[in-house]
């Protein structure tokens, strides 16, 4: 029998049940959309995370510390294969005051190798980074913390959050401003003045909380500021270098990880935490999965019913066909088409569903949670409550489709155990 | 006989016993159906098995059909033993050698006349366009020209017959079996029918192997067998 002979076969049969056939599909749907949709969340909040711990920092970024009483051998870290740039900002236990027109705020100074941070791929808002050394790249939030000497005296008497000054709201690119020494017990700053002109603003930092307020110099000019304390009289202050290993590539961090652990150093990088919330998020969506499938199981005993009713109905039917030439294989084979039809009409409906079902969730409980805790701004987070990745449908699909073929498989091998005199002899 | 028909054995039955077991689990008693048979038809015949309800003849036709294996015994058709082979190959030859008319029709609700009649056709794998030029020509040949698109319950008994007797003969097979093909019909239509079996066996040289127990039918054919008790009963052959 002609493929095409064999599906119109099967679509006749189908025709002439149509209601049951509707609910055994129903029944296929809801057991195969309520996989995908329940793994789903497992899926969605695995993605919140993962962004969560992304947007916080470089993904291309790995923390190195040294053990105590050590020092970070660079030589031996630079070795390391796909290491992409190796930043090391230093910083001053002091207090950095930076001056722009009648303006004043005190920052945190980092001195860094400028070629380092370019390699890193230190992102900036605006503008460019610094070519020489008197070029300076500053913090997101350095021009609104610019503030006048009548609006610090305004803030240090206390302001609402909302009332605190905008500092300098026009572009800081360009501008010159000048930096100046004050040791900590110290009642006055240094006569020195070093001048320095802005080129480029770095990104908002992810986290809303964060005020940067930093400003990154070459660090040629440590000898020079570090001059200005002797000159002075003073002692000069602690240094601390905080070193960051950039990879040159995310898939690259894990092994990069790997190798700095290995000789010895504190190691702190995404991959690693990462690596931790998708072994828990695995137990998780393989719980949700196990869950799913009972309800894919339960939609199975439908389709077994309707495939037994559907061989009992046809007896005399199957015995003609059989008395006439038709192989029992042709017979198995039809019965399974028709229980894999019904098993693929059902899971195609169940993505269409899950699919929506997932978009409205996404698009719908934020402001439902965000109405029921009174909180208008978090109707605007962009949480995953649920997320279908290709995967997923693949799996359910797989599983949906077996099931419904596994169980019609035994009705269709009653089906070709019929016995043609009995079947004739059925009353019609 | 010989000169009328072909001359070549189209089914030889040997020495064919068979029992059937009766009776709850356990406690069944043995009934034997077929007793011994042997007899030949040659090509082109029309042979009729006739005798009271009961006697075997059914059975004698399921076993030569290959419905069911004797027990006992040897059946060859067409020159080939069919208690050798197994289920899809008995599907097979029966696809290529038999066509079946039944008594209640057997019709498939579901299909149109056409449909029905082509159904063999599509077990073969024939494609679209060829089914319908050969159904076309047999639904003309038996008379059923309008009636196609017809379903078997818009249909009378005597159309129904005919278009059993068109599904049997589409595939041109060799040989058909009749089950009381006229045993649902008024005696008007079993003549038209037995008039049409007749010519059929003329114009096609189909060999025509009938069960029934009405001995008009019976006197269409060329030879008669008379079956009692699982034994054909000697004498009765024509």
């Amino acid at each position: 029998m002609l493929f095409k002979d064999q599906v119109d076969f099967v679509r006749q049969h189908i025709k002439k049940n149509k209601l049951r056939v509707f609910m055994t599909i129903l029944a296929a749907t809801m057991g195969c959309a309520f996989l995908i949709v329940l793994a789903s969340i497992g899926f969605g909040i695995q993605d919140t995370m993962r962004k969560e711990i992304l947007q916080d920092q470089a993904i291309t970024q790995v923390e190195v510390f040294p053990s105590e009483n050590e020092e970070l051998n660079l030589k031996e870290i630079k070795a390391v294969p796909f290491i992409g740039a190796i930043v090391q900002r230093t910083s001053m236990d002091t207090m950095t005051s930076f001056h722009f027109e009648d303006r004043m705020m005190s920052g945190d100074l980092r001195l860094t190798d400028m070629k380092e941070e370019e390699q890193s791929n230190l992102k900036l808002s605006e503008g460019r980074l610094p070519k020489n050394e008197s070029e300076i790249i500053v913090g997101y939030h350095f021009a609104k913390n610019l503030w006048t000497d009548a609006e610090r005296i305004k803030v240090e008497e206390g302001v609402e959050e909302a009332d605190l000054p905008k500092g300098y709201e026009k572009s800081i690119i360009g501008k010159e401003v000048s930096l100046s020494l004050q040791p900590y017990e110290s009642d006055g700053a240094f006569p020195e003045r070093w001048d320095f002109t802005v080129v480029g603003v770095m990104e908002n930092p992810a986290k809303d909380w964060i005020v940067d307020s930093s400003i990154l110099m070459d660090e040629s000019w440590l000898p020079k500021l570090t001059a200005a304390y002797e000159a002075n009289g003073e002692q000069v202050p602690e240094i601390y270098t905080n070193t960051k290993i950039y990879t040159s590539s995310l898939e690259h961090v894990k092994s990069v990880t790997k190798d700095l652990k290995d000789m010895g150093y504190n190691v702190f990088s995404v991959s690693e935490q990462l690596e931790q919330i998708d072994v828990f998020f695995m137990a998780f969506k393989i719980g949700l999965i196990f869950v799913g499938t009972i309800a894919i199981l339960i939609s199975s005993i439908g389709i077994f019913n309707t495939m037994t009713m559907a061989v009992t109905e046809r007896t005399r039917e199957i015995g003609v066909m059989k008395a006439i030439g038709a192989s029992p294989k042709l017979i198995e084979r039809l019965f399974l088409m028709e229980s894999a039809w019904i098993g693929i009409i059902g899971t195609l409906l169940a993505i269409v569903i899950s699919y929506a079902v997932s978009f409205l969730a996404n698009w719908l409980l934020p402001l439902v949670v965000g109405a029921a805790l009174g909180e208008d701004e978090f109707s605007d987070l962009s949480i995953t409550f649920s997320l279908i990745p290709w995967q997923l449908v693949l799996l359910a699909s797989a599983m949906s489709i077996g099931v419904a073929m596994i169980s019609g498989w035994r009705p269709a091998r009653k089906a070709t155990k019929i016995d043609v005199i009995q079947a004739l002899r059925q009353e019609l | 006989m010989s000169s009328e028909t072909g001359g070549k054995k189209m089914i030889k039955v040997k020495q064919v016993n068979h029992t059937f077991l009766i009776g709850k689990k356990g406690k069944e008693k043995k009934v034997p159906v077929l007793k011994g048979l042997s007899f030949e038809v040659e090509k082109g015949e029309i042979v009729a098995i006739i005798g009271k309800s009961g006697s075997g003849k059914s059975t004698l036709l399921h076993t030569i059909a290959g419905f069911m294996s004797p027990e006992q015994g040897s059946i060859t058709v067409n020159g080939q033993e069919t208690a050798n082979l197994n289920e899809t190959e008995r599907a097979a030859f029966r696809l290529n050698n038999f066509g079946f008319i039944f008594q209640n029709f057997q019709l498939m609700p579901g299909l149109t006349a056409f449909e029905n009649v082509e159904l063999p056709l599509k077990l073969k794998g024939i494609s679209a366009k060829q089914r319908k030029a050969s159904v076309k020509q047999m639904m003309d040949k038996v008379g059923l020209t309008e009636v196609g698109d017809h379903y078997p319950n818009e249909l009378s008994g005597g159309q129904q017959q005919r278009v059993s007797i068109a599904r049997a003969l589409i595939t041109n097979p060799p040989i058909l079996f009749a089950d009381e093909p006229t045993g649902s019909l008024d005696s008007e239509t079993e003549q038209d029918i037995l008039l049409l079996i007749q010519n059929l066996n003329q114009t096609l040289g189909v060999t025509f192997v009938m069960i029934t127990h009405d001995e008009e039918v019976a006197s269409i054919a060329h030879r008669t067998f008379k079956m009692r008790d699982g034994e054909l009963v000697k004498g009765d052959l024509q």
